[in-house]
């Protein structure tokens, strides 16, 4: 049970509010290990400072936010229980980045062996002996995930790791956070895109205005927001309607030759059609999108819904400005 | 121009820390200078009367701080749209690169010539409230009096030309730490360096070029002749310094890309 | 809901290690990583080095005839001993005594430590140990030998005669005082280096130079001349092997009338005078005895690269922590280390490291290469200490820069954390550290010493090598870079800024968020 524990992060309670804006209001939720959990939210929604109190950069005003069931403050060796990617750009551009990754892995005594086998991890092997400042973005990025890992910690926490990597890298970081998770980690990424997360996320953490919105596993999400419609091609349109609907299905059509059934599933409607001998053909899921699902979820959250929006001067704008 | 004019100034105005530099000007100087006058006495003179003390100048030593808010505010002016990356915008708003520097040096002298004459004037009036209870008197201190005028004025002047001298210097430098660094040094290390020089003929020489020690003797206006520079050509000497910076800017403004 | 059935991730590395020494090994990475940094220690010591330099070598005076060489005390050091000396000869044990009447200057003008009492000195030659108990005017009794040692008696106002005793046993002199010649305290011991058997015991009277100071903004003027004093001495005693009376002069008994030294003021054309009227001699005289305090530290000018060359160190001190405030950095280092204060006492001791380190190298060179050649262009070298890194007050002049420079570089630290700001952080310490020296040369020297003894700049005082004495008068000017404090005093004055201000900025650390 201490186990599970040791690789999760809680959050209760918690709140935090700069001035007059409330940040993070009242917000719970659990990662767990072996998933990787999407952290989701518009720019502004309270994701940078949650993370940011996980991480005991800010103290929070409420709550608690725990990672392993400890506080982040009290941990002896923070770099090996927790791995975190915050903000890519904040490497000293005249650092090469294996220095970079030199003087974090001394504050634990870690070797320089293991910051050649992340370098080597995160494809950056070639590029280590380069100043930083001359790294692109993307490199940027995979330069802070091997920050992230190198000391091999059971919990992730990366904040839009996928912020400016072209197609190629998006792909890399997907499979690479899914293997992580696979290994037994817990990893949460935060993201103000829900398309970024459509084929890496186990679970989501969705938040607007600092508030929970939702915390639901993937597939839920997706069966609640596609409600098992499956989508069908044929030319006799009329027979599979009156057939479909006789068997319980409820059926639209949408065009001169397609139809929509709910309340079916496809393998049911394959096995009806081809006994009654109405041809048929293309039946498949019509399986609704990350994208709309957050719409459609976003759509009940009354308060997410405000009708001026979000503000643009949010929280986390608000700090740099001042720092 | 004029739109150019007013661009710079809409940038100047609501940068925030304007408005902690132009009241730190006035503020600093007034405040050394009124400790300053408040410390002097006349113990170290035969008799009070005998005390040939520059009364005018001691008021207005607080400049030598003043300078550092007006160096910091004139450099930000240039290198803080560097360090934000704000330059491209600007010169997509107004391509034409001596245009935007003429606006902006013109913009940041307007602003220090105001602050400037309000230190001035205040280090002036600190000095009539003080000077007498040290047994000094005020009469030195009449803007009527033409010596005075002079070091009233110069040291306004003085103020404006260190503010083309820095933004001439972030302009080449273009990254504020380097920038201020660089000026700073100009402004004090050059004149401790040259009190360092042992050799008389050699000390002279370098106060008469380092731009802060030959401007402002401007300020004197008693012993002339026992000054390394006289006022107006040391003012001189300080312009010329604001002037090769300013040009070294243009010139690199032009050439470099943004 | 329930978690999915997962074997949470172990780690199989090797255990890691966290403490204090992995926090200053990491500090000590981000230092040497960023190669601009490197660059600004090297320029620190090129600035330190250049520009001491600068001061030595371009000094050249005009000389006009070389002046004589200084006269050298028992220990080898320059001194002033220059008396008009009334004695006799004094073999074995024995003592002296007489009583002193108030001391009179001319024209009013007396010096506050002129003086003038019982002397024993190994011989008339300049620079022979002695040991002499004496009335001053304004600091009562004082027994002094050898030069450099002091020490008080009674308070006695100097308006009142006063019976003065010096007795010899074997080596040591015991020096005593009396109101009424019957009443006797005991002032203190002196053993003078080297007495021989034979001495010479006699009267004295000597007193300082006048020294008058005219500042005004900017000028300074330090005038002076030979000054006079004259004492009366009666009930005068000699007890001991006198010898033989070898001129035989009936009319001065086996007293001798002789002077010590060259006397300054044969020049101005008052020599000596010296009287005798039956049993008592009244004695006028000018010249000291004393230690010679040189017009110049040369270890400490050698040493003045330092106000320039700390500069690239404060600027290194505040990029030390506000490039990480730029770039964000801070909170990688923070999530690293999440024990702030102690992240940043480890920051604090790797640049203190570095810059005393630097520092050292610097001040080294300076020393080295800037003394000999300060020493070269003055016109009598002689008169300057004999200055050796090995020798105590130089090796405190060249570990205390270093030392000096190290804290101004936490200082700098502790600013850049405190404002977060690079901009602002680097011009508030070029402020506090190089404006006053331009300043001070025009200040009154109250306010003038008052910058020097409460602001951070004090901590310049340790570069200063030349001891100084509290019975010897000093000039201590700004515009001389004499700093009114003892050495270890001012640089403890600047390390109390540097240690405030790291507190501060842990405290602050510690309370914001990052």
């Amino acid at each position: 049970m201490e186990a599970t524990v040791a690789a999760t992060i809680q959050v209760r309670g918690l709140r935090k509010q700069f001035g007059q804006t409330v940040a993070v209001d009242d917000l719970s939720f659990t990662v767990h290990p072996g998933q990787v959990t999407g952290f989701v939210g518009p720019n502004g929604a309270g994701k940078s400072t949650t993370m940011r109190m996980l991480l005991g950069l800010d103290a929070p005003d409420a709550g608690s936010a725990l990672i392993g069931g400890r506080p982040y403050a009290s941990l002896r060796r923070p770099l090996t229980e927790v791995g975190a990617l915050l903000d890519a750009a904040a490497v000293h551009p005249s650092r090469r980045g294996r220095d970079h990754l030199l003087w974090l892995a001394h504050t634990h005594g870690l070797p320089g062996r293991r910051v050649e086998q992340v370098l080597e991890q995160v494809g950056l092997a070639t590029a280590a002996r380069r100043r930083a400042g001359t790294y692109s973005l993307g490199m940027r990025q995979r330069l802070g995930i091997a920050a992230a890992l190198l000391g091999d910690p059971p919990v992730l926490l990366l904040d839009e790791p996928v912020n400016g990597l072209d197609p190629e890298g998006i792909r890399w970081i997907r499979g690479f956070l899914r293997a992580l998770a696979r290994e037994g980690r817990a990893v949460l990424v935060s993201s103000h895109l829900m398309s970024e997360l459509q084929d890496s996320a186990d679970h989501l953490v969705v938040i607007g205005r600092g508030r929970l919105i939702a915390d639901t596993p993937v597939a839920e999400l997706l069966a609640a927001a596609s409600g098992d419609r499956v989508a069908l091609r044929t030319s006799a349109r009329t027979d599979a309607m009156s057939l479909l609907a006789r068997e319980g299905g409820t059926v639209a059509a949408n065009g001169r030759d397609s139809l929509t059934v709910t309340g079916l599933p496809a393998e049911r409607i394959t096995a009806l059609l081809g006994a009654a001998g109405v041809p048929f053909s293309e039946v498949g899921s019509d399986r609704a999108t990350l994208e709309e699902a957050y719409m459609e979820l976003t759509r009940d959250a009354a308060e997410f819904r405000a009708a001026e929006g979000f503000p643009a001067d949010t929280a986390r704008d608000g700090q740099e400005l001042t720092s | 121009m004029r739109g150019a004019l007013h661009a710079e100034w809409t940038k100047l105005r609501t940068l925030p820390s304007t408005w902690w530099l132009l009241p730190a000007v006035a503020a600093l100087t007034v405040a050394l200078g009124a400790t300053a006058t408040g410390s002097v006495s006349t113990d170290q003179c035969p008799s009070p009367a005998e005390c040939h003390e520059d009364t005018v100048e001691l008021c207005l030593t607080g400049v030598w701080l003043g300078q550092a808010a007006v160096a910091v505010l004139a450099v930000l002016a240039m290198s803080s749209e560097y360090g934000t990356g704000t330059i491209r915008v600007t010169l997509a708003a107004v391509p034409g690169r001596a245009r935007v520097l003429a606006a902006k040096a013109t913009v940041v002298t307007g602003a220090v010539v105001a602050a400037g004459t309000l230190a001035v004037l205040g280090s002036l009036l600190a000095g009539r409230l003080l000077l007498p209870g040290n047994g000094f008197g005020t009469a030195a201190l009449s803007l009527t009096e033409l010596p005075t005028l002079r070091a009233a004025a110069g040291s306004v002047l003085y103020l404006a030309l260190i503010a083309l001298l820095s933004l001439g210097t972030a302009t080449v430098v273009r990254d504020t730490a380097g920038a201020i660094t660089a000026v700073l040094g100009l402004l004090y290390a050059f004149p401790v360096v040259a009190l360092m020089v042992a050799d008389e003929t050699w000390r002279e020489r370098l106060q008469e070029l380092a731009p802060s020690s030959a401007g402002l003797a401007v300020q004197a206006t008693q012993n002339l002749d026992t000054l390394p520079i006289a006022p107006w050509p040391g003012l001189g000497v300080l312009a010329a310094w604001a002037g090769a910076a300013l040009l070294a800017g243009a010139a690199m403004f032009r050439l470099r890309d943004a | 809901m329930t978690a999915p059935a997962v074997t949470p991730y172990r780690s199989p590395l090797p255990p890691a290690r966290d403490g204090f020494p992995q926090l200053l090994r990491s500090e000590w990475t981000k230092a040497r990583s960023v190669r601009r940094w490197s660059v600004t220690l090297l320029a620190a010591v090129v600035i330190t080095v250049f520009v001491s330099l600068l001061s030595a070598l371009s000094g050249s005076f005009d000389v006009n005839g070389s002046p004589p060489p200084p006269t050298k005390g028992p220990d080898g050091a320059p001194v002033t001993d220059s008396f008009p000396f009334v004695h006799q000869q004094l073999t074995g044990d024995g003592s002296i005594t007489a009583r002193v009447s108030p001391l009179t200057g001319r024209e009013g003008h007396i010096a506050p430590w002129a003086k003038a009492g019982v002397i024993i000195k190994a011989s008339t030659d300049a620079g022979a140990p002695y040991a002499a108990v004496m009335l001053t005017p304004a600091h009562g009794v004082r027994l002094q030998s050898d030069f450099t040692h002091d020490t008080a008696g009674s308070s006695a106002s100097g308006a009142e005669p006063r019976w003065l005793r010096l007795t010899r046993s074997g080596s040591v002199l015991t020096a005593s005082e009396s109101a009424d010649g019957k009443k006797w305290s005991e002032v203190g011991r002196a053993t003078p280096a080297g007495l021989p058997r034979t001495v010479q015991a006699g009267l004295f009277a000597a007193t300082p130079e006048l020294v008058t100071v005219q500042r005004h903004f900017g000028s300074t003027s330090v005038g002076g001349g030979p000054s006079e004093v004259t004492a009366s001495f009666d009930r005068i005693t000699v007890d001991g092997d006198r010898g033989t009376v070898v001129d035989g002069d009936q009319g001065t008994g086996t007293w001798r009338q002789d002077r010590v030294g060259a006397d300054p003021t044969r020049a101005a054309g008052s020599p000596d005078r010296s009287t005798r009227t039956s049993s008592a001699w009244t004695l006028t005289g000018s010249g000291d005895i004393g230690p010679l305090i040189p017009d110049a530290d040369l270890t400490q000018r050698s040493l003045s690269g330092a106000q320039i060359g700390l500069i690239p160190l404060a600027a290194l001190g505040v990029l030390f922590i506000t490039a990480e405030y730029r770039r964000g950095m801070i909170r990688t280092t923070l999530t690293a280390g999440p024990r702030r204060g102690r992240m940043l006492a480890a920051k604090a001791l790797v640049l203190a490291g570095i810059a005393f380190l630097t520092g050292l190298l610097a001040a080294v060179l300076s020393f080295l290469l800037a003394e000999p050649a300060l020493r070269d262009n003055r016109p009598n070298p002689a008169s300057y200490p004999e200055a050796a890194l090995s020798d105590g007050p130089v090796l405190r002049a060249v570990l205390g820069t270093a030392l000096l420079l190290a804290a101004v570089a936490v200082l700098a630290l502790a600013v850049g954390a405190l404002l977060r700001n690079t901009a602002a952080a680097v011009t508030l310490i070029v402020v506090v550290f190089v404006l006053p020296m331009v300043l001070l040369a025009g200040l009154p020297v109250d306010a003038a010493h008052w910058v020097m003894k409460v602001t951070p700049l004090a901590g310049f005082a340790v570069q200063q090598t030349t001891p100084r004495y509290d019975f010897v008068n000093t000039v201590c000017l700004p515009e001389n870079s004499c700093y009114p404090q003892g050495p270890w005093t001012g640089l403890a004055v600047l390390c109390a800024y540097a240690a405030v201000a790291l507190g501060l900025a842990m405290w602050r650390l510690r309370r914001r968020d990052a």
